[in-house]
């Protein structure tokens, strides 16, 4: 039996900060949670599922928050489940939400993403509690500085994407970071945190929720704003270690994107795709991801940053909210993608909107870049490639 | 083999909350001696709540003093309290409808240690204690008969963010194939374990080939040379969290042992700066002497080749490994 057509009818986000110190963890879900339902024209009652994310609980140590978010999330009563892999989980989040619509099961669900940082300390909790930890730009160094030595890209390219992101968040009244005199110099002389990655070519660390509201076409055809279609997605793993694990390209990354354009008829993601929210929180894995993930050929990734085709109003926009490197609520932070993906192909985007969007993709990563989660959204149900 | 020491850690933070614009105030009032509840509808919630619990409605913050008296509608008794209970001796849990509220308080009930003392349909009081911080372990209850009249001296400022020391003590022992890499270190060997199926050689261990999906047991086990190829490195600059006992920056390393198909990653050198590293450079570790090797920081999850057990890797003389035949070995 054919999935049953599922689309994006409702989006909400909070203001992105280094710390929400005006609401409790509550509310700040809440916040995106009621905007959502706004944006979608619906209530509580509406709603029939919800499922929620985010990053390990030793983030904010709180356990089981699906059970202390019930009554902030309306959901008393009514079927609730969390999911958690790692930083991927916004995004894998929405895709779990989506298969309760795509089954049938339910005609409309919630779904809702966040991190607040502020409450504890992202390291420490990547680092087991322990002395010494590495931290993820500590394990992602090296095979930054392997990725360049095998693209062969010039060291500036990371720096471009850092000032390119931060120009984009200028736009976006919600992101986190608002640096108008951001400029490659800047990013350049801004302190070495990890050979190659600069201070400012590195994720903030931000309180956030974001929130959606699916339905199923029924509903979605009642819907007064334009629904987003979600017409693909995937999700692929692989162990963080084994021999021959080739961590500049992870195979599970290359695999979830082949899945992903597969089911939706693309054979030219460079071509047939207007624009990408990818996960990158550094600013080397634009152009590892445009490789990792098919846009573009390998060893080629970094010249299409290079030449300003990842820019807004470039030929293939990139990060056009500003992406992680402008707000990184963790466990949110993969949502944010796949609902700026939505966001564009519903013409809502506002400043950073791509003229004409119809096919965007939403794309997340987590884990020692072992955990794969992508979507991939359209205006039309059923669009021309 | 002696016996090795069980993992016994306490993993702890203290985190932060905020309490937004209900549970503040509530907060606060028991910093200054005051129990309040929340007005939802015609109603009182305590403790107070940011969302009616019916509609899901946004509640406007509209906070009443209640109790200080109350009843018990329903209680449990605590007979063996462990450290972070309230008390040192055997008290009660009980839900408690304060006078004025219309919902009950979960809070503790001292009986001075006795469970005769408590019943459904008590009346029970609040008691401040000497030393509040806006928690709600500012306040405890007695049975109304034992109370006693306090003269409660309220704070300054709000109370907008409260800390909490959060812990989980991980107590267990040691899993056998942990224990026997554990032990090769102290002996100044390298313990590895070789794939029944694919005959790759994994350091440390971990008791199952993840590629092969089988079981990896003491006869896969096989010593590995301490001689190895550096195939990642970085340098870190401590993050000062909680707990953190690094302060200066030091490099980190992943080190290919000669006749292993996997590197150890997380290895410690302190000796070298990071422009002194590459990727290919032979090294050798240089163990400790045998008394002053210690294993003490491995536990079942992390921790590989501590430098508790190493004096320092050294250069070996030999020529670099080219960096692509590395290829396969990035982490």
């Amino acid at each position: 039996m054919a999935p049953r057509p599922c689309a994006v009818l409702g989006i909400g986000q909070t203001k992105y900060k280094r710390r929400r110190d005006d609401v409790t963890l509550d509310g700040l879900v809440r916040e995106a949670t009621l905007r959502a339902l706004e944006d979608a024209g619906a209530t509580f009652d509406d709603i029939d599922a919800i499922v929620i994310g985010k990053a390990p609980d030793a983030l904010e140590g709180v356990m089981m928050p699906l059970l202390s978010l019930c009554d902030a999330l309306g959901a008393v009563g009514k079927p609730i489940h969390r999911v958690h892999t790692a930083g991927s989980v916004g995004a894998s989040t929405a895709i779990s939400a989506v298969n309760l619509v795509e089954s049938g099961m339910y005609d409309t669900v919630l779904t809702v993403a966040y991190e607040k940082q502020s409450e504890g300390n992202a390291t420490w909790a990547l680092s087991g509690g322990k002395s010494g930890g590495q931290g993820a730009g500590g394990t992602f160094a090296p095979w930054i500085r392997n990725y360049i030595a095998r693209s062969e890209a010039p060291e500036h390219i990371g720096w471009m994407v850092a000032v390119k992101d931060r120009l984009n968040a200028l736009k976006n009244t919600y992101a986190h970071l608002h640096l108008p005199d951001i400029s490659v110099e800047k990013v350049r002389e801004s302190p070495m945190l990890w050979d190659p990655l600069h201070f400012l070519e590195s994720c903030p660390s931000s309180d956030g929720a974001a929130a959606m509201v699916l339905g199923n076409d029924d509903i979605a055809k009642k819907s007064a704003r334009p629904p987003a279609w979600v017409i693909s997605h995937a999700k692929r793993t692989e162990f963080g270690q084994f021999p021959g694990r080739d961590t500049v390209r992870p195979q599970a990354g290359v695999e979830c994107s082949e899945a992903l354009y597969r089911k939706a008829g693309i054979t030219n993601p460079r071509e047939q795709i207007d624009c990408a929210e990818l996960y990158v929180p550094f600013s080397w894995y634009e152009p590892m991801w445009l490789e990792g993930h098919l846009i573009a050929e390998e060893g080629e990734g970094w010249k299409m940053t290079d030449a300003g085709d990842t820019e807004l109003g470039g030929s293939f926009p990139v990060n056009m909210s500003g992406g992680v490197l402008s707000s990184n609520p963790i466990g949110a932070s993969g949502m944010i993608r796949c609902l700026e993906a939505a966001n564009q192909v519903r013409g809502t985007a506002g400043e950073y909107q791509v003229p004409g969007a119809k096919i965007s993709i939403g794309h997340a990563y987590g884990g020692a870049a072992q955990y794969y989660a992508m979507w991939m959204v359209s205006s039309e149900l059923n669009p021309e490639l | 083999m002696p016996q090795l020491h069980d993992v016994d850690y306490t993993l702890e933070y203290p985190y932060t909350r905020t309490t937004g614009p209900v549970i503040g105030p509530f907060l606060t009032g028991l910093r200054d001696g005051r129990i309040l509840g929340q007005r939802c509808g015609d109603r009182v919630l305590c403790p107070p709540m940011e969302f009616d619990p019916d509609t899901f409605a946004t509640l406007v913050p509209d906070l009443v003093e209640v109790g200080p008296g109350g009843e018990v509608e329903n209680w449990t008794w605590v007979a063996e309290p462990s450290a972070k209970h309230p008390f040192d001796r055997p008290f009660g849990f009980a839900f408690i409808k304060l006078d004025g509220a219309d919902t009950a308080l979960v809070h503790a009930v001292d009986t001075g240690g006795d469970p005769e003392a408590m019943s459904t349909g008590m009346r029970v009081q609040a008691q401040f204690r000497d030393e509040r911080h806006g928690s709600v372990a500012d306040v405890y209850f007695v049975p109304e008969a034992d109370a006693a009249q306090q003269v409660i001296e309220p704070g300054d400022e709000p109370v907008t963010i409260t800390e909490h020391l959060i812990g989980l003590r991980i107590n267990e022992p040691l899993y056998p194939h942990r224990a026997r890499f554990a032990q090769g270190l102290l002996d100044g060997k390298i313990i590895g374990q070789r794939s029944p199926v694919t005959g790759k050689v994994y350091v440390p261990g971990r008791g199952y080939d993840n590629m092969s999906r089988v079981l990896m047991g003491e006869s896969d086990e096989v010593e590995v040379s301490d001689v190895g190829t550096v195939v990642a490195f970085t340098e870190l600059n401590p993050v000062q969290y909680y707990g953190q006992t690094e302060t200066e920056p030091y490099v980190r390393c992943s080190i290919l042992f000669d006749g292993t198909d996997q590197p150890v990653i997380g290895i410690d050198i302190r000796d070298m700066t990071v422009d002194e590293m590459r990727v290919g450079m032979r090294m050798r570790c240089i163990w400790r002497d045998p008394e002053e090797r210690s294993v003490e920081d491995i536990d079942n999850r992390y921790g590989n080749i501590p430098e508790t057990v190493y004096a320092r890797f050294e250069l070996t003389g030999e020529p670099d490994v080219p960096a692509d035949q590395l290829k396969e070995h990035s982490w």
